[in-house]
């Protein structure tokens, strides 16, 4: 085995250790309460969620397509979209801080602030 | 370039696109964006190691355009253009490195590039940082889908070596 292959090797699992780490790391519940609502990188709203009611709230993207977002007993999450992947709906309630619920054809990006 | 090295290489485009949109009806396998197998990947490790990199480059263009078009999906294109390039480009600077026993290694390279590519893309095209927190995810899921494709061409490579 030569040395550029090795090299190669560990770059590889140094980069595999680091992202499994942080991938723990990231599970942990969060203490924030706030959520803010992004499109196209400017904040469109900003949730507390203790005390918000319960509502639904239509986003319309520019290309026509929408997300309802749904507040329910201080969650909050996705419950339609008219993209054709629906992963916004299937990642569910915003649980961590560092993985925020996103929506790639429609730009949005619902995070804990 | 020679008739039947043409044709070959329309054959593995074809089997990439059947690859890829079959892939597409498999239910997701979790609800982050990017998260996926990737199989389609088998033929472009094994176009890196038995083609030039002109006729890779042209076969991962066909399939990326065919593939938008035919799964209805244009919009996602910029993503997966920017994946498939950097994963492309980042396979054929480690093929001369990478010999055909660790073959698995330039798999799971392109996979994190690939996954690299598309978040620089998302990063890009929404105009904010918060998609970074999915990249070591990303790495994580795109090292596991990596290992596994380039086992497959691995095996590939040997089982058409011996039918040639």
């Amino acid at each position: 085995m030569n040395k550029k292959l090795l090299a190669v090797m560990m770059i590889v699992s140094v980069i595999f250790t680091v992202s499994l780490i942080l991938v723990i790391l990231q599970m942990k519940a969060p203490d924030k309460r706030i959520a803010e609502v992004l499109q196209d990188g400017t904040v469109l709203y900003t949730i507390d969620l203790n005390s918000a009611e319960n509502q639904t709230i239509r986003i319309d993207a520019k290309s026509g397509s929408y997300n309802i977002i749904t507040i329910e007993n201080g969650e909050i999450y996705i419950s339609d979209a008219g993209c054709p992947d629906h992963i916004c709906m299937k990642t569910g309630i915003l649980k961590s801080e560092n993985v925020p619920i996103v929506c790639l054809p429609n730009k949005l990006v619902i995070r804990f602030r | 370039m020679k008739l039947r090295r043409l044709t070959e290489l329309s054959l593995l485009t074809s089997v990439a696109l059947i690859i890829f949109i079959i892939e597409q009806r498999f239910p997701d396998i979790a609800p982050i964006p990017g998260v996926k197998l990737g199989l389609a990947n088998i033929v472009t490790v094994y176009a890196v190691y038995r083609y030039h990199p002109g006729e890779s480059a042209m076969m991962v263009t066909a399939r990326l355009l065919l593939g938008a078009f035919f799964s209805n999906n244009v919009s996602a294109l910029i993503y997966s253009a920017a994946g498939a390039y950097l994963c492309l480009i980042g396979m054929l600077g480690v093929r001369h490195i990478i010999p055909e026993k660790y073959l698995w290694l330039c798999s799971v390279i392109g996979a994190m590039l690939h996954n690299t590519g598309q978040i620089a893309a998302a990063v890009v095209m929404m105009h904010t940082t918060a998609v970074i927190s999915y990249f070591p995810v990303l790495m994580v899921s795109g090292t596991i889908a990596g290992s596994f494709t380039g086992i497959c061409t691995q095996f590939l490579v040997k089982h058409i070596d011996r039918t040639r």
